[in-house]
């Protein structure tokens, strides 16, 4: 077993990569499907020519017509909200789909001098910041975001999204796309698949989202304080729940394994990860000693009944409960919290198909993807069932490096398979057959290219009961030549395929910034925003210009300016050097899109307040002379003109 | 040097004169017609600044700036340093926008107290051409000044008003009825629109709308057919633009809050999410448009308003800002067109109610090409929700009557006299056979008893009663609306004159304009009548008619001065309607002889002096009226008959008073009145020669005196081959 292996990706040579793949790559996977065992696997694979991997598809679908409109004309509109995650830039963005016309970035995780996000206090206040006021953190790693939910299909309230790096999940409204909430879970690291639950699994009035679970994929020693640096007994994964409206953290529930992606089932009983070193090894070698992985699921009533009986722990110095759902700890199935349904070697996303029937885990190194029926893994923990992996009602090959999975509300799947670079069409139904011995089905129903190494794949609606089967967006981490050449650093390259047909069709790439990983696509009607802020919002807004001025309380001197186009109310404001100097700014225009910005040369300071919105900071006027403070967000025509002076006098 | 200066004194005097003819008004008087005005006199926030607002509410010291919507302003008076709200003071055409007869609005600021009574109106301006012509100015202040001590909750009508329905009633102007019916809404609406607003009329609001639970989806093409979706379109020549194959704008609406129409347009997602921003009393539209121009203009951008479109429901208006605006995203109803433009509106306000009907109005700059000048011109279309949409059904509304339908009301009994009268004109010369069979030339009053008697209540009841005197300003006006645009209420809201018109043009072409002209024309028959009474009276000697020679020359004058007033209308309406004072109709009937300047005066009394020695001059010579009837004239059905001796004798052509007999006997119908002389001699058996000849021949052979044929002959004793009669 050598890196090179492990990662084929890295051998491949761009041109003629079909043909390498369909030779080299496959038997490189065989070998390490060899070394790694995937004996399950290999078991039931039959000579599917479909499944074989390697036949290119027809070069005539690729350029195949399509009558999705992509191209606006000027002033119409998109028919889709593209919700993405921005990666290791640390933020959100709305594309407009199918058109791909970026929108609007939303700084989450990350520091963004247009908005003033991590600058000003209201900003600073969501993301937390250390005893001294500076920002906790200033880095973030977005992956997965989700809406919530009612009844089964999106609400547009909000989304919520991981931070990788630090542990965290972020909230954004979907009546403003602004974050609005950031919280810091305890006792994790690696926190990567997250999803909103779809209804209450026990009150069926609730039928929308009040919860959020987060998985936790780096196991660590519980708790991480360093006194079990190098106990692998103490090292292990908590899977978090979030609830929606509070932000605050519900529970815990120790886990087995590490966890990868989540997802929730329709009928609010369970939510799942696929999982990989389920050894708990701290070394790769020691995630790759047994033979499967799994997919685990979590009975959240009985997990939210557990601690109320009392059957809970702390770790640590958080106070949010935890429960045991260890596999040792929930042997019988009647009263276990989770169930461990085994799955191929390191699987990779796990996908609940619309009709609330199936969760499909994706294979990665196993080129099959497993179907699991959620009603049997019910049955399994009611007793009914008496094989867990029973619940595996398919488990078929699709391709090399299958990681995730979308829908078209039609029956079929749409899986991505990175190391083919290409999408694979299959019906689930058709492959469950396959599965159940009938050798002659055709599960596969179409292949096709895309550039390259694609991972995340949504369709519109494709996570919801309404998935509606137009097109999906897939986020290929390798872009390549398809760009204008930038240097070193590529573009992603999101691809966007008319999947309405039988064929799938490639319809267009579109260069993003890295790194998106994760995106829904969120039908128009279902966004509702505000056109203008309210001034309601900050309970420090001015209400009116004439309550503008700089009042002192020792050395803290509150600065309240309103703008309205083209001035701001003060002409002027005078402190002292030293003085610890609030500036809180609203503005007061009320017209639709006329944002002010507020730029404070040498202090480091720019930001931009919305119509009826109001923004502070706080710094202190520790550079004594004059001060232009201006506008940056060009807001009339005397736009150059609006500014101040602020005039800090020397000590 | 004197000498020099009192020459140009005297011409400039000379001058002075002659404009005077031409424009009655006395220089010095300051007048509103067509005054300029400042031309932020719809924006600045300080209405006052510019306008005489102390003038509407006396006592007064000083105003506030516009506010409210629609618009005014407070007035305060300052007594020992105590500012008190003393009235409101407001411009009319913020509030509404009724034309007058010119189709401009007359541009009224208005005063009220805040007791809701009416302190004070002040014209700024107006186009109306009669008070610049007929009817001093004046009249119209002096009509608008009624209103003072009035409340505006009062129902006030122009009229007698009925005390047992409440109204009170308004002396009306005499020859400006439509004037005054819209001077009469812009001040009670506006009234009532601020009344309202600031509370001293509580608002009534209408019931909301009550959806039926019918929900369907619906195709666009059953969208427009059941109209649910309305269309209004608007042409580029009804702009004053080159006509142009693509409209200005082509816009559909609909109302989105029914569910049916809402989902069928937006699909239920849609639909959902636009009723989820909606308050209680929000109401949204859609507007898709085609078209080579904008609805949405660009106002808006900055925060103003969309200033291209706004809801008009009764008196409120509603217009729309950035924040009332919400994108359509797509026409889901199928079959529905493309579009190029598109918008959804929000109608916020207790006032509105769906239920009732409610109109779009789209807002333009309409190009005087004429002139150059722009004017503001609105289009609208009515959209109601339908009966089926409605828990209840639609409510019943009283709408109230259109301006000429009010006037035919209000006159039913004199238009059911009128139209008697013209019937039994139309009757009594249809039988004119009949009638001058049993006269003669010495008795002519089988005939003459009629004509008199229509030609006394021509006079009287149709000139001076009803001022139903037809002019040539009508034919012009004709004229132009075929050419541009026909609007049956232009001539509705005169129901003489438009009912005289029908029987002037069926006479015309049936029998020749002689009928109207000889027997119905108020000044016509005035002036007939003068001669008349002239002759009888013993001034026959010094009558006399024009020689034949002269007169056949200047016959010719009234095409002359027809074809002048029609070219000059092509250019200006308003220059023609002053030429058009050629005619002496106006100062004779509809405003009186002696409520005009001097000029006017002295000419109808010229006019009519001279018809006590010669018949009919004016008619004759002048009259353009008479020349444009003249021309279909030629086209007439039914001539006066001839005989072919008629070509050599002289019997008739020499009683002939409207010259209208030549040397050949023949009769011109451009130019006969039809006094029917001719024709009472035409079965005279003593005064028509041939007939004359024949008698006596008869009565020497001793052959029986059979009776006159309608040929105009003894009806022949023995079958022969009778000589046609010639027309």
């Amino acid at each position: 077993m050598n890196e090179a292996r492990m990662n084929p990706v890295e051998e491949m040579p761009d041109p003629s990569r079909r043909k390498f793949l369909n030779t080299a790559a496959l038997a490189g996977l065989a070998g390490a499907g060899l070394s790694v065992g995937l004996s399950a696997c290999n078991k039931e694979s039959a000579p599917a020519p479909a499944a074989s991997g390697g036949a290119p598809a027809a070069p005539a679908a690729a350029h195949a017509a399509s009558d999705i409109k992509l191209h606006m004309a000027p002033g119409e509109l998109d028919t889709y909200y593209g919700v993405w995650s921005g990666g290791h830039s640390g933020e959100c963005r709305i594309l407009g789909l199918p058109s791909g016309r970026e929108i609007k970035r939303i700084p989450t995780f990350n520091i963004d001098p247009m908005s003033g996000w991590g600058i000003t206090n209201e900003s600073k206040k969501v993301i937390g910041t250390r005893p001294d006021g500076q920002l906790k953190y200033k880095t973030g790693d977005t992956h997965h975001i989700h809406g919530s939910y009612t009844d089964g299909t999106y609400d547009g309230k909000y989304f919520w999204v991981n931070d990788k790096i630090h542990g965290r999940v972020a909230r954004i409204r979907g009546d403003r796309f602004e974050c609005d909430a950031i919280t810091e879970i305890p006792n994790i690291q690696g926190f990567h698949g997250i999803f909103s639950d779809k209804r209450d699994p026990v009150d069926p009035a609730i039928n929308y989202t009040t919860r959020v679970f987060c998985g936790n994929e780096f196991h660590i020693p519980q708790p991480n304080d360093g006194r079990d640096l190098d106990d692998p007994t103490k090292y292990y994964c908590l899977f978090t729940c979030v609830d929606a409206e509070t932000m605050e953290v519900r529970w815990q529930c120790k886990v087995d394994g590490n966890m990868d992606l989540v997802a929730s089932s329709y009928d609010g009983r369970f939510a799942c990860s696929n999982q990989y070193n389920t050894e708990g090894g701290a070394r790769y070698e020691d995630m790759m000693s047994a033979e499967m992985d799994a997919c685990v699921f979590f009975d959240i009533a009985r997990i939210e009944q557990a601690i109320k009986d009392g059957k809970s722990f702390t770790v640590g110095d958080s106070n949010v409960p935890v429960v045991d759902g260890t596999k040792a700890a929930n042997a019988d199935p009647k009263t276990a919290l989770t169930a461990y349904v085994p799955v191929p070697k390191n699987p990779h996303g796990v996908n609940a198909s619309p009709d609330g029937k199936y969760m499909i885990c994706s294979g990665k190194l196993s080129p099959t993807c497993t179907v699991i029926e959620v009603s049997k893994v019910a049955d399994f923990l009611d007793g009914n069932l008496d094989d867990v992996r029973k619940s595996v009602v398919a488990e078929v090959e699709v391709g090399l490096g299958p990681l995730h999975t979308t829908y078209d509300g039609r029956g079929n799947a749409f899986t991505t398979l990175f190391l083919d670079s290409q999408i694979v069409k299959w019906n689930i139904d058709a492959a469950i057959k396959f599965h159940d011995g009938d050798k002659s089905v055709q599960y596969v129903v179409d292949r096709i290219d895309v550039h390259y190494q694609p991972g995340h794949i949504s369709s519109d609606m494709g996570e919801t009961k309404e998935a509606s089967g137009q097109f999906l967006a897939v986020g290929c981490k390798f872009s390549k030549d398809r760009f204008l050449p930038v240097g070193p650093m590529h573009p992603e390259n999101e691809q966007l395929i008319d999947i309405r047909g039988e064929k799938m069709v490639l319809l267009a790439d579109h260069p993003v910034h890295p790194e998106p990983h994760d995106f829904v696509i969120v039908r128009r009607d279902i966004i509702k925003t505000f056109q203008v802020a309210e001034l309601d919002w900050h309970p420090l807004a001015l209400r009116d210009a004439k309550e503008s001025g700089v009042f002192r309380e020792g050395n803290k001197v509150t600065v309240k300016i309103a703008s309205q186009a083209p001035a701001y109310s003060l002409r002027e404001f005078t402190i002292k050097q030293g003085d610890e100097v609030t500036i809180i700014l609203t503005n007061l225009d009320k017209v639709e899109d006329l944002t002010h910005g507020w730029a404070m040369p040498k202090y480091d300071i720019n930001f931009t307040v919305n119509p009826q919105e109001t923004k502070s900071v706080t710094f202190t006027a520790d550079k004594p002379g004059v001060f232009w403070c201006y506008c940056t967000h060009f807001c009339h025509a005397l736009h150059l003109e609006m500014r101040t002076r602020m005039i800090v006098e020397p000590a | 040097m004197k000498s020099l200066s009192t020459l140009r004194s005297l011409i400039a005097g000379t001058f002075l004169a002659v404009a005077g003819l031409l424009s009655p008004l006395p220089a010095a008087a300051q007048s509103a017609y067509e005054a300029p005005l400042p031309a932020d006199i719809n924006t600045n926030p300080d209405l006052c600044a510019s306008l005489p607002c102390q003038e509407v509410l006396p006592g007064a010291d000083s105003f506030s700036e516009r506010m409210g919507k629609p618009s005014y302003v407070e007035a305060y008076r300052t007594d020992n340093g105590d500012k008190q709200l003393v009235g409101y003071v407001f411009l009319s055409t913020d509030i509404v926008d009724i034309p007058a007869y010119s189709g401009k609005p007359v541009i009224t600021l208005i005063g009220m107290d805040t007791q809701g009574i009416i302190t004070g109106t002040k014209i700024l301006r107006h186009s109306e051409p009669i008070l610049l012509l007929g009817i001093p100015e004046s009249v119209l202040t002096k009509f608008v000044n009624q209103y003072l001590g009035k409340y505006v909750g009062d129902k006030i009508e122009i009229g007698k008003g009925r005390d047992e329905e409440g109204y009170i009633g308004l002396d009306a102007i005499t020859g400006a009825t439509v004037t005054v019916i819209a001077q009469n809404q812009v001040v009670m609406r506006s009234g009532v629109a601020i009344a309202r607003q600031v509370g001293i009329l509580k608002i009534e609001p209408k019931p909301a709308i009550r959806f039926s639970a019918l929900d369907e989806k619906l195709g666009w093409d059953q969208l427009v057919k059941e109209g649910s979706v309305q269309r209004l379109t608007v042409k580029p020549e009804q702009l004053g633009m080159p006509r142009d194959d693509q409209p200005y704008v082509d816009m559909y609406f609909g109302y989105l809050n029914t569910p049916s129409v809402g989902k069928s347009v937006l699909g239920d997602g849609g639909y959902r999410n636009l009723m989820s921003r909606l308050g209680p009393d929000d109401h949204a539209i859609f507007i898709v448009s085609n078209g080579s121009d904008t609805f949405k203009g660009s106002g808006f951008v900055r925060g103003g308003i969309f200033d291209r479109v706004q809801v008009a429901q009764d008196m409120d208006a509603y217009t729309f800002r950035d924040l009332d605006y919400l994108n359509l995203w797509g026409l889901e109803a199928a079959g529905a067109p493309s579009y190029k433009e598109s918008a959804i509106f929000i109608i916020r306000g207790q006032g509105f109610s769906a239920a009732y009907p409610w109109k779009l109005v789209f807002l333009a700059n309409k190009l005087d090409r004429e002139t150059g000048h722009r004017d503001f011109v609105s289009f609208d279309r009515e959209y109601w929700v339908l009966d089926k949409y409605q828990e209840a059904g639609r409510p019943t509304v009283v709408k109230p009557d259109a301006p000429w339908v009010r006037v035919w009301k209000m006159r039913a009994v004199e238009i059911g006299l009128f139209t008697a009268l013209l019937v039994a004109v139309a009757v009594v010369y249809a039988s004119r056979d009949a009638l001058t069979r049993r006269s003669t030339r010495k008795n002519k009053w089988p005939v003459n008893a009629f004509k008199y008697t229509f030609w006394v209540i021509s006079i009287g009841f149709v000139g001076f009663g009803l001022l139903a005197q037809p002019s040539i300003t009508q034919v012009l006006t004709w004229f132009h609306s075929l050419l541009f645009k026909w609007q049956w209420e232009l001539f509705l809201t005169d129901p003489f004159i438009f009912l005289f018109w029908i029987f002037i043009i069926l006479t015309t072409f049936v029998w020749g304009r002689g009928l109207f002209c000889g027997w119905m024309c108020p000044f016509g028959s005035l002036s007939e009548l003068i001669y008349k009474v002239a002759g009888a009276i013993g001034l026959k000697r010094f009558q006399f008619a024009l020689p034949m020679k002269w007169h056949n020359r200047l016959k010719w004058i009234k095409y002359g001065v027809f074809f002048v007033l029609l070219a000059v209308s092509v250019f200006s309406m308003g220059l023609a309607e002053k030429l058009a004072e050629v005619e002496p109709f106006k100062t004779t009937f509809l405003v009186g002889m002696f409520n005009r300047a001097w000029p006017y005066t002295l000419f109808v009394a010229v006019l009519l002096g001279l018809s006590i020695f010669i018949e009919r001059p004016f008619c004759k010579y002048l009259c353009p009226l008479g020349a444009s009837l003249a021309m279909p004239s030629t086209f007439r059905w039914f001539g006066l008959k001839r005989k072919q001796e008629c070509s050599s004798c002289k019997a008739c052509a020499v009683g002939c008073g409207s010259l209208a007999i030549d040397e050949h006997g023949r009769i011109d119908h451009r130019e006969c009145m039809h006094c029917l002389d001719c024709m009472i001699l035409y079965t005279d058996e003593h005064a028509c020669p041939p007939l004359s000849q024949e008698r006596k021949r008869r009565t020497k052979a001793g052959l029986p005196l059979t009776p006159i044929g309608k040929d105009g002959y003894y009806i022949p004793i023995k079958p022969v081959p009778a000589a046609a009669p010639r027309a």
